[in-house]
């Protein structure tokens, strides 16, 4: 048996969905029973660490819009997804930060085994505008010092291990990895949790040596859009090495045996110090009947691999 | 129809509140609610031609949208629950878990309707293959690409074929979805070419702005059967008057058309479906100026909105029409002056 967790947002149920469109007065209660029923199934599905589905937020970044700097600005596409975010135009500078994450979060639900997620620098920088900074890496940098202010912040609330959000690292063919290290090195040295770069929305075979490289405890790979056998190639040796497995883009259930077979020969291969099985990015693009069995098929996955 | 600059909307208006009260309403006979969608239809079908359009549909008032509609009317399709687009806004997307098939004519009523009730041009907007499986999640076929075009051959091709032996001639097929996918750009002009094959019928492209300026959809236009492309453009120009590239940087990329050997007719977007303030004619007639010369032939212009108006009030979708035709009788001026 073998780690597992999911990545990102979940979907809102049909229910929670209305009572959005509509801004009923109870919402906050709403958001709150439908995030217990979540932890609730999390454990039941036996994953190793529990997230908070954070169905409460708008997107990935909108906790930051409350940043006194920042102004939220027009829709633009998740990658090539059907799903928008809102641009935040950053101002002045993000000294009031250090706490964002945490107070939109439910802690007190999550047991001990929590793990939480936050965009890495590269990818935040690229989402978002700033008219302060002159360079795109001093954007990066001034993002980075920002988010170890919320990493430290999550780390003491016992947040074991922090998902970093690479999206952008994958996506694009070309990558100045200088940058990309010097960022996530702000964040990493000395941090008290582990940290995984999840990378999805493109393929990362030709980009595993870099990515090897990077100041970080281990890499988050999306099964999908990037072939098992181009990973087997490379080892892991020191590294975590997290599988997004779970496609959250198709209805479609993974086959457990299958996916169970492709993993025990990949992880014989490439030797990684600790093998997480994972959803490959947010669960929020399926609807609620559809992510919840895969949560549990996750689980099962988890439980069928067996290191030689 | 005017020799210069042809006027047409792209098909999606709000629909009026009485209507969706009474469409709603459980207590009210399915024969007063086809009569109420008669009346909706033909309210928005006067007041496009009051406002002087070349070129009508009924704003698509009796379609849900333009992703479900279809959808419920395919053979192979189930609605699998919401997925979010953004914020608390969502959509009901379908799976797609056996081969996909044709029933019948699903637009058949509102184009019967229409073509009785009008005498302006009628542009029938239909959505396209791609875009329906990319809105899609796919539990059957082996490929994106086998998806594709298993909907082209056995969906869309059938629907246009029977729309144009009820009388249509003029077809759009709306693709926002069509350059998401950079790399999939062979997949959706085989996609439109597999739709019309072997039908006689003007056809007309919608696609979306996605981001990459449409530089990916330019290589492709040439090799595409299609006759005219309506495409966004004002929301990323400027509301400064005046016909340099300066002034126009929303409409640079006509030139890359041209570049590419793209013989064909634009409608130009020359209004924002994003925005309710409401384009002065002066942008829009210099717009219009602007891009009859990057496209190097005034007669292959057209003009519409950026995108369908769905997203706008009713009271503030028609002033921007106004503005539009208004904007285009004073370009056309500005062409024989």
């Amino acid at each position: 048996m073998i780690s597992s967790y999911t990545v990102g947002i979940y979907p809102r149920s049909e229910d929670l969905i209305e009572a959005t469109r509509k801004n009923v007065k109870n919402l906050s209660s709403l958001y709150l029973k439908e995030k217990k029923e979540y932890v609730t199934l999390q454990k039941k599905a036996g994953l190793g660490y529990i997230c908070d589905p954070l169905v409460d937020w708008d997107d990935i970044y909108r906790p930051f819009s409350k940043l006194k700097s920042a102004n939220l600005e027009a829709l633009n596409r998740v990658y090539e997804t059907n799903m928008f975010y809102r641009k935040i135009s950053f101002g002045d500078s993000f000294k009031d930060a250090g706490n964002i994450i945490k107070s939109n979060l439910n802690i007190s639900l999550l047991p001990a085994n929590r793990s939480v997620c936050m965009v890495e620098p590269y990818t935040f920088a690229e989402s978002h505008t700033s008219s302060k900074y002159k360079t795109r890496e001093d954007f990066i940098i001034s993002l980075a010092k920002m988010l170890r202010k919320e990493a430290d912040t999550l780390a003491k609330s016992g947040f074991d291990l922090i998902q970093l959000l690479g999206p952008s690292i994958a996506y694009n063919p070309k990558v100045n990895f200088e940058v990309v290290k010097k960022g996530l090195e702000i964040i990493t040295k000395g941090l008290k949790a582990k940290t995984i770069l999840h990378l999805y929305f493109g393929d990362i075979s030709k980009k595993l040596e870099s990515l090897l490289d990077l100041p970080i405890s281990g890499l988050g790979l999306d099964a999908t859009s990037t072939p098992i056998s181009s990973i087997k190639r490379h080892s892991f040796s020191g590294k975590l090495l997290a599988v997004g497995i779970i496609d959250s883009y198709n209805t479609k259930l993974e086959d457990s045996d299958e996916a169970i077979a492709q993993l025990n020969d990949m992880f014989l291969q490439t030797r990684p110090n600790e093998i997480y099985v994972t959803t490959n990015f947010d669960l929020q693009y399926l609807p609620k009947y559809f992510a919840v069995k895969k949560i549990f098929r996750l689980g099962q996955i988890a439980r069928g691999v067996k290191i030689a | 129809m005017h020799k210069y600059f042809p006027t047409q909307e792209i098909g999606s208006l709000k629909k009026p509140s009485w209507l969706l009260n009474i469409v709603k309403d459980p207590g009210i006979s399915h024969e007063d609610k086809a009569k109420a969608r008669n009346d909706a239809a033909l309210l928005n079908i006067r007041t496009l031609e009051d406002i002087g359009l070349d070129i009508i549909y009924d704003g698509e008032v009796r379609r849900v949208e333009m992703y479900e509609e279809p959808v419920r009317h395919i053979k192979g399709f189930e609605f699998a629950g919401r997925v979010r687009s953004w914020d608390n806004k969502y959509y009901r997307k379908a799976r797609v878990i056996r081969d996909v098939a044709y029933q019948s004519n699903f637009h058949a009523t509102e184009f019967k309707f229409i073509k009785e009730n009008s005498k302006h041009r009628i542009k029938v907007p239909v959505t396209g293959a791609y875009t329906l499986a990319d809105w899609s999640f796919d539990e059957f076929y082996k490929s994106k690409s086998d998806f594709v075009i298993a909907l082209a051959k056995k969906v869309v091709r059938p629907l246009i074929k029977d729309l144009v032996k009820a009388g249509a001639r003029l077809i759009q097929i709306d693709e926002p979805a069509a350059t998401t996918h950079p790399a999939e750009m062979d997949i959706f002009r085989e996609s439109v070419n597999e739709s019309v094959k072997g039908i006689n019928a003007k056809f007309v492209i919608h696609a979306c702005f996605s981001g990459n300026d449409y530089s990916v959809l330019a290589p492709q236009m040439p090799e595409i059967k299609a006759k005219q492309y309506t495409l966004e453009f004002a929301n990323r120009d400027s509301w400064n008057l005046g016909v340099s590239d300066r002034e126009r940087k929303g409409y640079h990329v006509l030139k890359l058309f041209k570049e590419y050997g793209f013989k064909g007719e634009i409608g130009i977007g020359v209004t924002d479906v994003h925005n309710d303030r409401i384009e002065p004619p002066r942008l829009v007639r210099d717009r219009i100026i602007y891009s009859a010369k990057a496209l190097g032939d005034p007669s292959k212009i057209y003009v519409n909105p950026d995108c369908g108006l769905r997203t706008r009030t009713r009271s503030v979708a028609f002033e921007k029409l106004k503005a539009m035709v208004e904007g285009t009788k004073m370009a056309r001026m500005a062409m024989s002056a």
